[in-house]
């Protein structure tokens, strides 16, 4: 039985796990992590590639498509450019200009038609554009003409040492386009405009002697600039070849110093865009370099405002993600659980073999799979066991029942001798009844003892082959022995192994009473205690030392006792077949002490209609 | 039954494990998305400011270019400004009245140029009272009570004119100052820094007459302190209208080139005046940066930034020789409003 108890906790005792799968009680929940997981870290990928992808594209959809813009800006600032040329060569061309400028042999009045001429003529194209602060011609002998004539050129500046002048003079066209700058070549003017100026040809000696210009105001520049739409914040603005700003549409603040561009990168780069800034100043400008102007237009788009519309993105992604996930989520749920179904199944099945329960252990064989072949594996190998254990269980019956029969048959032949000789004895001592009474006790004896082959009876009769048994060996021992039987009726249905009391009461005889210098009382009593039958076998004879108690229980006990004769049933043999019965929390116990008597107390189940707990 | 209470428990537990994921799951969602309109919220909260003038004279450059920047400010920071002031810098009481006027209003912060040193603390404690920021331009007041003052360094301006003009000086110079409000924060610290710049010819100051920012009173003035002193020969303006004029007042009595002149700021006629060879030299502040700067302070701490306690807007010594250097063309002549 230990040992059996051991070996069942070594098979329970769990090996530490070898993989992180082990760890998980279940194999459900085992692929349902791992499923998981395995479609977060796949989710998470995808997320990261078509974030990056999206990014990636943005940026360049932005550069692109600033480019463009960009590049048509610079198309129009360069159109509108030819267009001031054509209005200046229209001017210049004029013989009326060149005339007044230049011929000196003139009269008055042709000075004078020739000064109105050219006045209404700057008045046609001053009205017929908003974009001109000024238009003038000046001759360097002094003589000019400014928008309608009234204006002057400032006394404290020669026009002939600024910049915009010696550049027409130095050009080869006679053409040249100004940065931005401040007019103050004439008299309180303080505009800042953008100055087309082209060099007069005196006709007489084909010098430049003079010079003809338009003041831009920035109402064209800019509307040109903003006419497109480069995202909320995005703006475009121009320099010049030195990384002048031309225009922009803060200017105020580039000249204040409040606001500042990354000119120098953009002069330095090569490529149509440039990456700059840090966080949320990053910008993206966007070139394109005009050959005629020599200007740069440049396009601005701040990086955070396009990955605001990213952001949408993102948020989209991460909602198509949430929901992958929670979808993959119960679908692995489902399918881990369908497909563990059998795995659990044949758990389930092998704990109820486990507790012995064969009938209901077999598996119907739902799959074709692994899983499939391992239970109908199971399911013969159950019903092998099941056979086998069945065939054991018969054959140990049959063992019981033959070594019952055997000690049926075992009734000592000394008892028997010695009965018979009593009966001779008393027979020829005329004692009739006495015979009667002793062999019609014997016979009861017997007959009691193979009338049935059941090994359980009731302890009624169980009493009952006790008194006979009694009754041959009071006759025997006449006054040596006195007896009595106080049995509760109420155990009297009680279940009991047979041939349980009758050794007790043998030993006792033999080993107690009969050793004993005068009479000797034995008591069998019966009666109900805690929940259990009790049976007790009481003498007053000699009683047992502690040795002797010790080694009640072993084997071969009897045989050991010197002198003292054994029927062949040991107390060994009466308590194992009690307990394998009943448990081991019944059989026999003893309490002994030499010279007092001995106790055997016989303790078995009682059944619940007589209140027993079991 | 074994088979049957175990399933029912694994249903139990595998439904928690869904339901917690699924909390878990919804609750990161509504999480994203209450982060990501909180942040489009503050976005795009937008704050009222109000800026009180210490003119609206549309003839003054420095008031009109201060205001442009402050109103481009504002735009720059998505903010929206409302300018309000008197006519006159003299009238104080107006403002008082206008500064009230605007707490009424409950706007997130309001930018004052102080007409006077002290008497607009009182009604600029109201202000702070009422839990709105408060930002000081161009002047300062007795009190200390401003988030931030944007205004020029007046001292260290008067101190350059000061030093500049000592490099000018005549043999037996006389000199005399028109100043224009007396009691403001400007015209005291100028005044100082003037007087240090010039050193030991600090002496040399005969008068100070204060014009109360009037073209015509300090021309008036002008003429009586030059008959009162006839051998004056330097004339010092504090700002604009007293260096105005008292420069019409010198070139109309003739004595362009004789009198040595200077002053503070910078509107066309000033320009004309130096080109004409009338005033020798201007100092100029940077109206348009103060009143950006001042938007920006205002806005830095409505949105619980950093905000400097005192914010120089900066000043340039302008000759006749670096007139048309381009750097001081951008400071002297206004871009705003030419697009």
């Amino acid at each position: 039985m230990v040992e059996q108890k051991e070996t069942e906790k070594r098979l329970r005792e769990e090996k530490k796990p070898e993989s992180v799968f082990g760890k998980f009680k279940s194999i459900q929940s085992t692929m349902m992590v791992s499923f998981s997981l395995l479609m977060i870290v796949a989710v998470l990928i995808f997320l990261l590639i078509a974030l990056s992808y999206t990014n990636g594209t943005i940026y360049e959809n932005t550069i692109n498509y600033t480019s463009q813009i960009i590049r048509q800006v610079n198309y129009d600032i360069d159109a509108y450019m030819d267009y001031m040329e054509n209005i200046s060569s229209v001017v210049a061309k004029s013989g009326d200009v060149a005339r007044y400028l230049f011929e000196e042999e003139q009269t008055d009045t042709e000075y004078r038609e020739e000064r109105e001429r050219i006045l209404s003529q700057f008045q046609t194209i001053m009205e017929s554009r908003g974009d001109i602060y000024n238009i003038a011609v000046v001759a360097e002998n002094g003589k000019s003409i400014i928008n309608g004539g009234e204006e002057e050129l400032t006394e404290y500046i020669d026009i002939r040492t600024l910049a915009w002048y010696q550049e027409a003079m130095a050009s080869t066209k006679g053409i040249a386009i100004s940065s931005s700058h401040v007019q103050n070549a004439i008299k309180s003017c303080y505009k800042w405009v953008i100055t087309l100026s082209r060099t007069l040809i005196n006709n007489q000696n084909g010098e430049k002697e003079g010079i003809f210009f338009v003041d831009l105001n920035y109402s064209a520049i800019s509307d040109l600039c903003n006419r497109n739409n480069i995202g909320n914040k995005g703006y475009v603005f121009i320099l010049d070849e030195e990384g002048n700003v031309v225009y922009h549409p803060k200017q105020q603040l580039m000249y204040g110093g409040l606001l500042t561009e990354n000119i120098s990168e953009i002069m330095e780069c090569d490529s149509d865009y440039l990456l700059t800034g840090e966080g949320r100043e990053s910008k993206i400008y966007t070139l394109s370099k005009s050959e005629k102007t020599g200007w740069t237009v440049v396009g601005a788009v701040y990086s955070a405002e396009l990955l605001k519309n990213n952001k949408q993105a993102q948020i989209l992604y991460l909602l198509v993600a949430a929901g992958l996930l929670l979808g993959t989520l119960i679908v692995s749920n489902r399918l881990s659980r369908v497909i563990t179904r059998p795995i659990r199944q044949l758990r389930d099945s092998m704990s109820t073999v486990e507790e012995g329960e064969f009938d209901k252990a077999g598996i119907a064989v739902t799959m074709q799979n692994e899983i499939g072949s391992l239970t109908r594996s199971f399911n013969v190998m159950i019903e092998r066991i099941h056979l086998l254990v069945e065939q054991n269980r018969y054959e140990q019956e049959q063992k019981r029942k033959s070594e019952l029969r055997a000690l049926q048959a075992q009734i000592n032949p000394h008892f028997l001798y010695n009965t018979l000789d009593s009966i001779i004895w008393m027979s020829e001592a005329g004692q009739n009844e006495e015979v009667v009474v002793m062999t019609s006790a014997l016979a009861r004896l017997f007959r009691q003892s193979i009338s049935n082959d059941q090994e359980q009876v009731f302890v009624e009769q169980e009493i009952e082959y006790v008194r006979s048994y009694l009754t041959i060996q009071k006759m025997r021992y006449q006054d040596k022995l006195e007896y009595s039987l106080e049995v509760d009726p109420a155990i009297f249905h009680v279940m009991i192994v047979k041939f349980t009391l009758q050794p007790l009461v043998e030993n006792a005889i033999y080993h107690g009473i009969k050793w004993k210098e005068n009479k000797g009382n034995l008591t069998i009593r019966g009666y109900k205690d805690q929940g259990k039958a009790v049976l007790v076998v009481e003498d007053d004879g000699v009683g047992m030392d502690e040795e002797t108690q010790k080694h009640i229980f072993e084997e071969k006990a009897e045989k050991k006792v010197e002198g003292r004769l054994s029927n062949g049933v040991g107390i060994f043999n009466v308590q194992k077949r009690l307990q394998l019965y009943y448990g081991p929390e019944y059989g026999i116990s003893y309490q002994s002490k030499p010279g007092e008597g001995t106790r055997a107390v016989v303790k078995i189940p009682l059944p619940e209609r007589l209140g027993g707990n079991v | 039954m074994s088979v049957g209470e175990e399933g029912m428990k694994d249903w139990w537990s595998k439904n928690r494990k869904k339901g917690i994921l699924l909390t878990g799951i919804a609750l990161a969602a509504v999480l994203a998305l209450v982060v990501f309109l909180r942040t489009e919220m503050v976005r795009e909260q937008v704050f009222h400011l109000i800026f009180i003038s210490k003119t609206m004279d549309p003839e003054n450059g420095f008031w009109t270019s201060l205001i442009d920047g402050a109103e481009l400010g504002a735009k720059e920071f998505g903010a929206e400004i409302q300018v309000a002031g008197e006519t006159s810098e003299e009238n104080i009481e107006g403002q008082i009245a206008k500064i009230r006027e605007s707490i009424g209003k409950q706007p997130d912060a309001i930018l004052v140029a102080p007409c006077d040193y002290a008497e607009t603390s009182e009604v600029l404690q109201e202000v702070v009272d009422h839990g709105i920021r408060l930002i000081l331009l161009d002047s300062v007041i007795d009190r200390d009570i401003a988030e931030s003052t944007v205004s020029t360094d007046n001292y260290l301006a008067g101190q350059e004119l000061g030093k500049y003009t000592r490099t000018l000086l005549k043999e037996e110079p006389v000199i005399g100052i028109v100043a224009h409000v007396k009691g403001t924060s400007t015209a005291m610290e100028r005044e100082n820094g003037i007087r240090d710049g010039l050193g030991t010819f600090e002496k040399e100051i005969r008068e100070v007459v204060f014009c109360g920012s009037s073209y015509e009173k300090a021309y008036h003035l002008t003429v009586e302190l030059l008959e009162k002193y006839p051998d004056m020969n330097v004339l010092i303006g504090t700002n604009e209208y007293s260096a105005v004029g008292a420069a019409r007042a010198v070139r109309d009595l003739g004595l362009a080139g004789k009198v040595t002149m200077v002053g503070f700021d910078n509107s066309v006629e000033q320009i004309q005046l130096l080109e004409e060879g009338i005033f020798q030299a201007i100092i100029i502040q940077k109206p348009f940066n103060m009143g950006y700067l001042g938007v920006e302070q205002a806005i830095r701490s409505l949105t619980g930034k950093k905000v400097e306690k005192n914010v120089d807007s900066g000043c340039k010594l302008i000759t006749k020789e670096n007139l048309y250097e381009e750097e001081n063309q951008r400071l002297l002549y206004p871009f705003s409003g030419q697009q």
